[in-house]
């Protein structure tokens, strides 16, 4: 193939084709999504958590011998920000703060990669074989997805969670098997909508073997609307996994900030406000910063569904 | 016609998504360990508790046990509720009244709030109010209501000290009758203001909390389809009459504006339904969410079971009537256009 065939491929195809033809493309799209200041706003504050996290040994002494164990300071409870030692003050029960709000971020990257990691590999798998097999076994898994939806997210990653016992591990379970219906249900219409699009007949015609046109054509035009997914999702996940622990589904004393939220809120009556309101702020920051980036990716990506 | 027919769909499938539903409850009540456990005491006997897996089916197959189970759902037995100490159909229906009271008083908070933001944001496109709107849309779905919920308690109740926790002032709730379970409206049915003020004055803070998130939805939404309603013909024409923007704006933009916003109702009340859990912890507020979050903690599978199989069924039945609402709406649109 030489390059003057590329003006006549369609505009969806954007990962295909030479390197340099992907780079400068990628590169305009960077600068496309850069040039919205929420959205960049959105990414500072990715990276600045992100980085909180990779740092959080660094920052902090890492507790012994579980450094996801909050540590308790017993000669410094209900210490209030500014306590030397303690820079964002302690819970009732000597936990520092700042360890929890640190070592939290590690959390809650770990839970975020998992879970997105996970639904999105089992998503892409179910949505590909709906949308490739089609008949039968296409209704099959859509009815399974039907289903799934039609339980609220919260509600039934709670009643998992609960059955399976409190622990995070079970958090991060029940959130995989949650969160994974989107992304079949994005791969499978993007599966159908390029099984009828033009140039996946041209290749076929040419001879291409199925899983050829599968990964040379189908995948690569389904990557957009999963990565804006998994970018929303990295937020939501953290967003309902803090509530589920907030609950109580989580190790008492794990260094995450819906655990340190809940820890925090027996004192908020004596107006020791600090303990529940750094660790939930974070929780805030984290999600709207992904919704944010999400939001903004959506627009340049995907223009037709854009929000504004 | 696309709608109707996507309606019509939904309804044929509906049978089957409740069937997939009640299988995975029941699932949910069969993986997590002994289904009594929670019925269990120490000083039992094996024979007893051997009894009593006798008593709840546990030595038939599976599916027996699915369609008994199914069956005494039908008939509207949804076992023995642990952590309430009865039967779960004794205390649904008071735990309902009082998060359907939050959960109104929160959606009347979201739909005004939302549609009154939505509309002064979308008529001021890109301009400082529009943004700021804008902002607070996106914080709205990014909030995580547990940390939003203790805010306002640390600034209305601990410092400001305007507002209360609890549903009620024990004395006064037990000052009257309790016919429909809702404090308002049984306030009201005694012809006591003390307790209607009581009630309300309670109500305010829950209420604002959880309509928070729909709130912020309904504002997105209402903003964007009335931006897109002011660039229609119509309005143009409306305006060339001589209507002043205000009407123009009341009478034919906001109206048709609303229409698409209609679709967001479903997507608000399911965050009603699951902020309801964490809210009503927070404000020690007697509703289905607490009773939830109990039954979690202590394991008590068939209250979980009774409220998910309970929420989901709603949530079903919610999002129905949105569509065909929607559906309805459509039609009058192109009939009336």
């Amino acid at each position: 193939m030489v390059d003057t065939a590329a003006p006549r491929e369609p505009l969806t195809r954007t990962e295909s084709g030479p390197l340099a033809v992907r780079l400068r493309r990628a590169g305009e799209l960077t600068r496309e999504v850069l040039r919205n200041p929420t959205t960049l706003m959105g990414l500072i504050v990715i990276v600045t958590l992100i980085s909180l996290a990779f740092l959080a040994p660094l920052l902090t002494e890492p507790n012994r011998p579980d450094a996801y164990q909050m540590p308790r300071d017993w000669g410094a409870t209900n210490a209030p920000p500014g306590t030397p030692g303690h820079l964002l003050g302690t819970t009732s029960t000597g936990g520092d703060v700042l360890y929890g709000v640190l070592w939290g971020a590690r959390t809650s990257l770990r839970m975020s990669l998992i879970v997105v990691g996970v639904t999105m590999t089992v998503g892409t798998i179910m949505g590909s074989i709906a949308g490739f097999i089609g008949g039968k076994v296409d209704e099959f898994i859509m009815r399974i997805v039907d289903v799934l939806l039609a339980i609220p997210e919260l509600i039934f990653a709670l009643a998992i969670a609960a059955v399976l016992g409190p622990s995070f591990a079970n958090i991060i379970f029940a959130l995989s098997v949650v969160f994974w219906v989107k992304y079949a249900r994005i791969i499978r219409g993007q599966i159908i909508h390029v099984k009828h699009n033009e140039y996946v007949d041209s290749a076929r015609v040419i001879g291409d073997s199925k899983l050829n046109i599968y990964r040379k054509d189908v995948l690569p035009n389904s990557v957009t609307p999963v990565v804006v997914q998994a970018t929303l999702d990295m937020g939501n996940i953290v967003l309902v996994g803090a509530t589920l622990s907030f609950i109580g589904l989580a190790e008492a004393g794990l260094a995450e900030w819906g655990v340190l939220v809940s820890e925090g809120q027996a004192g908020i009556s004596s107006g020791r406000w600090w303990a529940s309101t750094f660790p939930g702020a974070m929780v805030f920051l984290w999600a709207l910063a992904f919704n944010l980036l999400g939001d903004g990716l959506r627009d340049v990506l995907d223009p037709r569904t854009g929000g504004r | 016609m696309q709608i109707r027919e996507y309606v019509i769909r939904r309804l044929l499938i509906l049978p089957l998504i409740l069937i997939g539903t009640s299988l995975i409850v029941f699932t949910l009540g069969r993986v997590g360990g002994n289904p009594i456990a929670i019925y269990l005491e120490h000083e039992m006997t094996p024979e007893e508790v051997a009894q009593l897996e006798d008593r709840y089916g546990l030595n038939d197959s599976l599916p027996e046990q699915y369609v008994a189970w199914l069956g005494g759902v039908l008939r509207g037995d949804l076992g023995f509720s642990g952590v309430s100490a009865a039967p779960v159909m004794d205390v649904l229906p008071r735990r309902l009244a009082a998060t359907l009271e939050l959960s109104i008083a929160a959606a009347i908070v979201a739909i005004s709030m939302g549609i009154g933001l939505g509309t002064f944001a979308g008529a001021r496109r890109d301009r400082l109010p529009d943004h700021l709107t804008r902002v607070f849309a996106i914080s709205g779905a990014a909030t995580p209501i547990f940390w939003f919920a203790i805010v306002m308690l640390i600034i209305f109740w601990v410092y400001l000290g305007w507002f209360p926790v609890g549903r009620s002032d024990a004395t006064i709730f037990a000052s009257i009758p309790h016919p429909t379970g809702v404090y308002t409206i049984d306030a009201v049915l005694a012809g006591s203001w003390t307790a209607f003020r009581d009630a309300i004055w309670h109500l305010v803070l829950p209420a604002v909390t959880l309509g928070y998130g729909a709130t912020a939805i309904i504002t997105r939404m209402m903003r964007s389809s009335l931006a897109e309603e002011l660039n229609e013909d119509y309005v143009d024409a409306a305006r060339a009459k001589g209507l002043p923007e205000r009407l123009v704006l009341r009478r034919h933009a906001r109206r048709n504006a609303l229409i698409p916003t209609v679709t967001v109702i479903g997507l608000g009340f399911g965050f009603l339904l699951q902020g309801s859990v964490v809210v009503e912890i927070i404000f020690i507020w007697p509703g289905l969410g607490r009773w939830m979050a109990d039954a979690v903690l202590r394991g008590d599978q068939a209250t979980i079971m009774a409220y998910v199989l309970f929420t989901s069924i709603l949530f079903l039945i919610v999002n129905l009537i949105v569509d065909i609402l929607y559906a309805y709406l459509d039609r009058r649109v192109v009939l009336g256009g």
